[in-house]
């Protein structure tokens, strides 16, 4: 008998070592799945402000500097940089020996022929006026470029660290190269497929020039829109990461042992935007009436999985966020004498345009609704798609009401930028308040700068454009073996450089 | 044996045919005395009451994830069901009655044409043909009503052009009109009447599709707007917590099940019925 043991131990050893280490190099191996919530229109960042492309684009292009986690600019293809005459002129130093997907060197001509690519008109860049301030490129040698700018550009930086100043290949610019769908950049993954709507599939660049990274052998983006699919897919293994925008399945995931979740404070600004433009909400006393019906917090709550309530037109945890939260409570009573006052009552509906595919805006629509209708207001609710929310309500202000929150924005001034002047959907126009925005720009003292910002946002506390909810969590469900996931801040782009699986 | 079979299958037809009947009374009924029926409000949001489960603080079906009485609103729901399933079947049937006479009495290069223009928009996928009358249209129950009825017109006018063209051959119609009998009033005497158990039937089974695509409709947000109750937009609104609050899918899902069975069910037994020289 003993020695039928000893012959069925080692057998079995015999079966279950090659398992072992079989399943330990799969591990490895495996690409990290992770829900995308919509199919990104190109691949090529210069050509969308979709925010669905940067969060894949991250992973294929690097940028001249970026922000690390806490939004503070550290180098990634410039190792370091220099301002000279007055911050009119920047010089980049390049990192030496990164090299493209298609093993061409980076060379200080990729970034001059990119950033002409960017402000070239051809090239319809929706980011293209903020490189305006760009004059003249310079390449001295091919490890330096120098920029030469019309008038010194606090912004201009953190535009470079975005997803939209990603580094192209010029040889590849210079072929007019599809980049949309055939991406070739030096990041830490490359693209392997593309399945429109369902997939795609990037596996990693074994020269990138992060030593060691990336730790994991790809990443899947899986299409999937609806959040209750996601949900399932993290709690059955079959996905590796979700980024939801609300609470309501919360209790689902922190009962699962499998699945981790973190609350991470978006840099959403939610609001309930008036157009200005029109009666009765040209009066400033029926956008205060409005303001001093709606309880903030009851709506990040219900609509919006929570969050923190702004006073103004910036996210709560941005540096140059200013409190002024205290100046409309919730006051329903003075909300009904202000419209008296204003001569406003039921006969003149108003019309919210909700934007249908973003479930916790017609939800917070029609809790809007009923609290506006507490205080003798009515308002109609229509529901629009998408792309006709873009052109009739942002492009044409066609609309009263509407529902929809402001991303994140690395610098103060592409948020505010055009407010004051009748180009923004709200058509709020302050003077003051428009040359303030222009006169921040030009200045390079951080403190003096955020003197002027405070003054802005002080007026559009008080002017009231907008009812100005709050800043919302995102909830970031992850399985528990997986480390070192990293959301970018403010511009919410998916990072994998750092990520492993345990 | 089989008489046995027969038997029990005559009674089980005979039980949904009652039930059938008596739950699209009970429609007609909560549609005209919903205030009667629903203890609340079918818009009043209670934040503190959100996503009640069934039977709980005098909510039979619990509420929503806005805290609106479930049970409320699928009482109000009935209003609108009702009202777009009566008027675009309405507008099917007459719109399809004029087509389909003019036709099957005519001939010729007029029936040629209404029967191209037919075939036309009867190639399209019904959902399909109304997204795109309610894009034209603009989003709403009123062009959604109307565009229901035009999608469906072709199906009536099919059916009435070959009730009119068999009808004008038959014996009796022939001697009428050698008697003199003008044309309109053999129409009106004996065309019309010939054919409407067939209509009856059509409409009722044209009632169950137009439930379904209202809801489906609605349910793309290109029908009933919200805060209004409509079946299909407590379905929608109903993805994102159907792990958490069921009751919120399951109950409207029902009852529309429930009325497409009903109307189809109805809709079989009466061209059975109505049609006997036909079986």
């Amino acid at each position: 008998m003993k020695p039928m043991k000893i012959i069925l131990v080692i057998g079995l050893l015999f079966v279950f070592i090659p398992t072992l280490s079989f399943s330990r190099g799969a591990k490895e191996e495996k690409p990290i799945r992770i829900a995308l919530s919509g199919n990104p229109d190109t691949l090529d960042p210069q050509k969308t402000a979709g925010t669905l492309t940067f969060q894949v684009t991250k992973s294929i292009y690097d940028t001249l500097i970026e922000p690390d986690e806490k939004g503070v600019l550290v180098p990634a293809l410039a190792e370091r940089w220099d301002f000279q005459d007055d911050g009119k002129k920047i010089l980049f130093h390049l990192r030496k020996g990164v090299t493209f997907h298609d093993g061409t060197p980076l060379t200080s001509k990729d970034v001059a022929s990119t950033l002409a690519r960017i402000k070239d008109k051809n090239t319809g860049s929706p980011h293209g006026a903020e490189f305006s301030p760009i004059e003249r490129i310079e390449t001295p040698d091919s490890s330096t470029v120098i920029l030469y700018l019309s008038s010194p550009s606090a912004p201009l930086l953190a535009t470079l660290a975005s997803g939209w100043s990603a580094i192209l290949p010029a040889h590849l610019i210079e072929t007019g190269h599809d980049f949309g769908s055939k991406p070739v950049g030096s990041g830490p993954f490359k693209l392997k497929s593309w399945v429109r709507d369902n997939q795609i599939l990037l596996e990693k660049n074994p020269s990138y020039w992060m030593p060691g990274k990336p730790k994991v052998g790809g990443v899947e983006f899986r299409i999937i829109t609806e959040r209750s699919i996601q949900v399932q897919g993290l709690l059955s293994g079959q996905l590796d990461v979700i980024d939801m925008y609300d609470a309501i399945d919360l209790p689902l995931l922190q009962k699962n042992p499998n699945v981790k979740v973190e609350k991470i404070l978006t840099s959403l600004v939610m609001v309930l935007a008036m157009n200005t433009a029109r009666p009765p909400l040209s009066d400033l006393r029926v956008r205060q009436a409005i303001n001093f019906a709606i309880k903030k917090q009851e709506i990040l709550d219900v609509a919006y999985g929570g969050g923190v309530p702004v006073g103004t037109f910036m996210d709560a945890s941005d540096p140059y966020y200013v409190d002024f939260t205290s100046l409309y409570p919730y006051n329903p009573e003075k909300a009904k004498t202000l419209l008296q006052e204003a001569g406003v009552g039921t006969d003149r509906t108003l019309e919210m345009v909700l934007p249908q595919n973003f479930e916790p805006h017609v939800r917070a629509g029609q809790i809007y609704q009923e609290m506006l209708q507490k205080v003798g207001l009515s308002v109609k609710i229509r529901l629009v798609d998408w792309s006709t929310w873009i052109s009739d309500v942002y492009r044409k202000a066609n609309y009263d009401l509407t529902v929809i929150g402001h991303t994140g924005k690395l610098d103060p001034d592409s948020r505010l930028a055009n407010y004051g002047t009748d180009k923004t959907y709200v058509r709020w126009v302050h003077p003051e308040a428009a040359s303030l925005i222009n006169k921040a720009r030009g200045i390079m003292n951080p403190n003096e700068r955020k003197a002027i910002y405070q003054r802005v946002l002080e007026i559009m506390a008080k002017e009231v454009p907008f009812v100005y909810v709050g800043t919302s969590y995102r909830y970031l469900g992850t399985r528990k073996t997986l480390e070192g996931f990293r959301i970018q801040p403010k511009l919410d782009a998916y990072d994998f450089r750092h990520v492993e699986v345990r | 044996m089989r008489i046995r079979i027969r038997r029990k299958r005559q009674k089980i037809q005979k039980f949904f045919l009652f039930t059938s009947t008596v739950y699209l009374c009970f429609l007609l009924f909560a549609a005209v005395g919903s205030s009667y029926l629903a203890p609340h409000s079918p818009t009043t949001q209670n934040l503190n009451q959100r996503l009640l489960p069934p039977f709980t603080e005098g909510k039979i079906l619990g509420t929503d994830d806005l805290g609106r009485d479930i049970w409320s609103r699928i009482v109000y729901g009935t209003r609108s069901l009702l009202l777009i399933g009566t008027v675009s079947v309405g507008i099917a049937l007459a719109g399809g009655l004029v087509m389909g006479i003019l036709a099957g009495a005519i001939g010729g290069i007029v029936d040629s044409f209404i029967m191209l223009l037919m075939d036309g928009i009867l190639s399209f996928p019904t959902v399909l043909l109304a997204i795109t009358v309610v894009s034209v249209l603009g989003y709403g129950l009123v062009q959604v009503t109307v565009a229901l009825g035009i999608v469906f017109i072709p199906v009536f006018a099919r059916l009435v052009r070959a009730e009119t063209i068999s009808r004008l051959t038959e014996g009796y119609v022939e001697s009428s009109r050698a008697l003199g009998t003008p044309f309109p009033k053999i129409l009106l005497r004996h065309v019309l009447p010939n054919m409407m158990p067939d209509l009856i039937a059509q409409s009722t089974v044209t009632f169950a599709l137009v439930v379904v695509i209202e809801a489906s409709l609605s349910f793309l947000g290109l029908g009933t707007q919200p805060p209004e109750p409509s079946w299909g937009l407590m379905l929608k609104e109903s993805r994102n917590f159907l792990y958490q609050a069921p009751w919120m899918a399951i109950f409207p899902g029902l009852a529309l099940a429930a009325t497409v069975f009903s109307f189809n069910y109805l809709g079989d037994y009466l061209s059975e019925q109505l049609n006997p020289q036909r079986w």
